[in-house]
């Protein structure tokens, strides 16, 4: 938990844009993601929305979750769309036909993101679009039954990762989409969890404020792929970020702040045993991944620190 | 066993996540293991992990089976969750004669009240046979047990392949669940003119291309909030107010943002909506909210 004294509905929007009767899993992080997403972002946004969890649950013709602008776009053309809208809003604004200073934001899934949609999403980082491009990492293509993205962590068994007498799972570590992004030399990248609403919802904030392309990348817990109880989704957020599993932090241009830092990360067991999808991995492969976890982590922790001494 | 003609139809009412579908189909390759015509498949929507859902089997002797339709008019119809029966109608189209195997704690005679037709009822509590034998509550292979008891559609031993296939070193606990709920499961021969269905079991209907507006457009913003979630909770949250210190924790973190203030300031769940997570309850700090099976 964030902090112990708060009282929410002072804290936060009571309104909703993202309306109940969606049909998410019961338990699904990526629709409490994309509740408090819209919270955050407000009336004032059109939304292009990949093909993925979100889409579906959200968008059954002829009824909607949707109670702003919204248009579903295919994998690969997300960011793309987003471009157009961006551009279109430009230029009408220009010729004083459009004064609203409508965000755009691109959203999908890590498979929309980091496979499908990923040429879509460089080219419109590099030409610099005034957008927000959001993936909800669910560490897996979930929609069609959990198969296996470049996002899709090490040694997690997926439906085509599958774990057995040969195989470990996924052989492949997790692509990095913040650092690609980061790659990009864009103002604004983040990475957030449901898990700590009022962080994620601050970054979108800040996000909105941004003149240029933002890159935010949640990590949504997904209980039915990931094989968890659905009460536990938050506890699995948490779990992925006190491990280092899944570091929260920001990079403003080129610095890089540790929104949430621990004196000591716990086991990453404390987060696997909870999952059915790393029930498999021996001490040997748990042992290989909480050094490069550690690795990893450290390594961040020492850019955030080359910051705070250049200040 | 005499071979006969007739294509026999089946029905299975589960929840998403419960396991129908895996059921459909060990039940399927086990009535082609005995040299059968089988077929087994889900009814797809959008609707996810809790929401009930729908999977027909057809099994036959010697006909090949053609039909590639949802059954409409079942010999037989399994229920996996005892909850389903209160909000849709599991006997719809199920026809003279027909069988219902049910999952519930309750006897014989005290849930033959709720069907009104001339079938078999048979019922076994499978929760708690899964629980004893498989060690989670999944009742999917259990209810294969209780299906062979009450009809003759396979012998129990065909399904020792395709467990032992599906579910590897699981496939003993899976095993004995089926054959304890074969000897436990308890039939009832029901009597009564079968109504006229209340309520459909499809649960909404979509409208044709035609239909639509061009490019798909849906100009009522937020009309999904028409949409019933709460049918999919098996419990529901219940909230203690000597606990509660009003932070709305329980509030921010719910993804159906189904929970409101009332007028007091304490929070409640919108039955509506509500798909039953647990979320609420294990993330309040006071540990004001309990989960209650629902009725
Ligand atoms: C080009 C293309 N390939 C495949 C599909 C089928 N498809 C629909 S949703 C989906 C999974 C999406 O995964 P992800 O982007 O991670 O979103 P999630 O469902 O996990 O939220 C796939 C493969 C498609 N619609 N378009
Ligand atoms: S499969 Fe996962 S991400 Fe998709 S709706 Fe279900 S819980 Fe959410
Ligand atoms: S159980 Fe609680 S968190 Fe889950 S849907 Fe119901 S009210 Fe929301
Ligand atoms: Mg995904």
């Amino acid at each position: 938990m964030e902090s112990l004294a708060i009282y929410v509905p002072r804290l936060v929007t009571i309104k909703e844009y993202f309306a109940p009767g969606h049909r998410a899993c019961m338990g699904c992080g990526e629709a409490l993601a994309v509740r408090l997403v819209c919270k955050a972002l407000g009336r004032n946004i059109i939304i292009a929305n990949a093909t993925g969890c979100m889409e579906i649950v959200s968008s059954p013709l002829p009824s909607t979750s949707w109670e702003v602008p919204w248009i579903h776009t295919l994998f690969e053309n997300t960011a793309a769309v987003a471009s157009g809208i961006e551009a279109g809003i430009k230029i009408l604004t220009r010729k004083g036909k459009y004064n609203n200073k409508t965000k755009v934001v691109a959203m999908a899934g890590d498979g929309g993101t980091a496979d499908i949609g990923f040429q879509a999403l460089s080219g419109a980082l590099e030409r610099g679009h005034d957008f927000i491009y959001i993936c909800f990492d669910n560490e897996a293509y979930m929609n069609t039954g959990i198969q296996r993205s470049s996002s899709t962590p090490f040694g997690a068994s997926t439906t085509t990762s599958p774990a057995g007498k040969v195989s470990i799972g996924q052989t492949t570590w997790k692509k990095d989409l913040p650092a690609i992004a980061v790659a990009h030399g864009i103002p604004y990248v983040a990475t957030a969890c449901h898990s700590y609403p009022f962080d994620l919802m601050n970054k979108i904030n800040k996000a909105v404020e941004v003149n240029g392309p933002s890159y935010i990348h949640i990590l949504s817990v997904c209980p039915t792929g990931w094989r968890l109880a659905s009460d536990l989704t938050i506890r699995a957020g948490r779990l992925a970020v006190e491990t280092g599993i899944f570091p929260i932090y920001e990079v403003e241009g080129d610095r890089y702040t540790l929104n949430l830092d621990f004196p000591k990360l716990r086991p990453i067991e404390d987060y696997f045993k909870l999952q059915g999808r790393f029930r498999h991995l021996s001490k040997e492969t748990i042992s290989q991944i909480q050094e490069r976890v550690a690795a990893k982590y450290s390594k961040l922790k020492e850019r955030a620190a080359r910051n705070n001494y250049q200040q | 066993m005499e071979k006969r003609d007739k294509i026999i139809e089946i029905r299975w009412h589960g929840r998403g996540g419960q396991g129908a579908v895996t059921s459909a189909e060990l039940l399927a390759l086990a009535a082609i293991e005995e040299g059968k015509f089988a077929q087994a498949f889900p009814s797809f929507g959008p609707e996810r992990r809790g929401a009930p859902v729908l999977v027909f089997n057809r099994v036959s002797d010697k006909t090949p089976i053609r039909a590639r339709v949802s059954v409409i008019n079942p010999d037989i119809v399994v229920i996996l969750d005892p909850g389903l029966i209160y909000i849709t109608d599991v006997t719809a189209g199920l026809k003279e004669g027909g069988v219902i195997v049910i999952n519930t704690t309750k006897a014989v005679v005290d849930i033959k009240s709720e069907f009104n037709g001339s079938w078999k009822l048979a019922v076994v509590n499978a929760t708690s046979i899964a629980r004893d034998t498989i060690g989670v509550p999944i009742v999917n292979t259990t209810m294969l047990g209780a299906l062979v008891k009450a009809t003759d559609i396979i012998e129990l031993e065909s399904l020792a392949e395709p467990l032992k296939e599906r579910f590897g070193a699981r496939a003993k606990g899976n095993s004995d669940a089926c054959h304890r709920a074969y000897k436990e499961t308890e039939i009832a021969e029901l009597s009564g003119v079968v109504k006229k269905p209340t309520k459909t079991f499809e649960t909404e209907t979509f409208p044709s291309w035609q239909e639509l507006l061009p490019g798909s457009v849906i100009p009522e913003a937020g009309n999904a909030k028409q949409y019933r979630t709460g049918d999919w909770k098996s419990e529901s949250p219940i909230w203690d107010h000597q606990k509660c210190i009003k932070c709305g924790i329980c509030y921010l973190f719910c993804p159906e943002g189904c929970i409101g203030q009332n007028k007091d300031g304490y929070f409640e769940a919108n039955p509506y909506y509500c798909k039953g997570c647990g979320i609420c309850a294990r993330e309040c700090w006071t540990e004001a909210i309990k989960m209650v099976e629902e009725e």
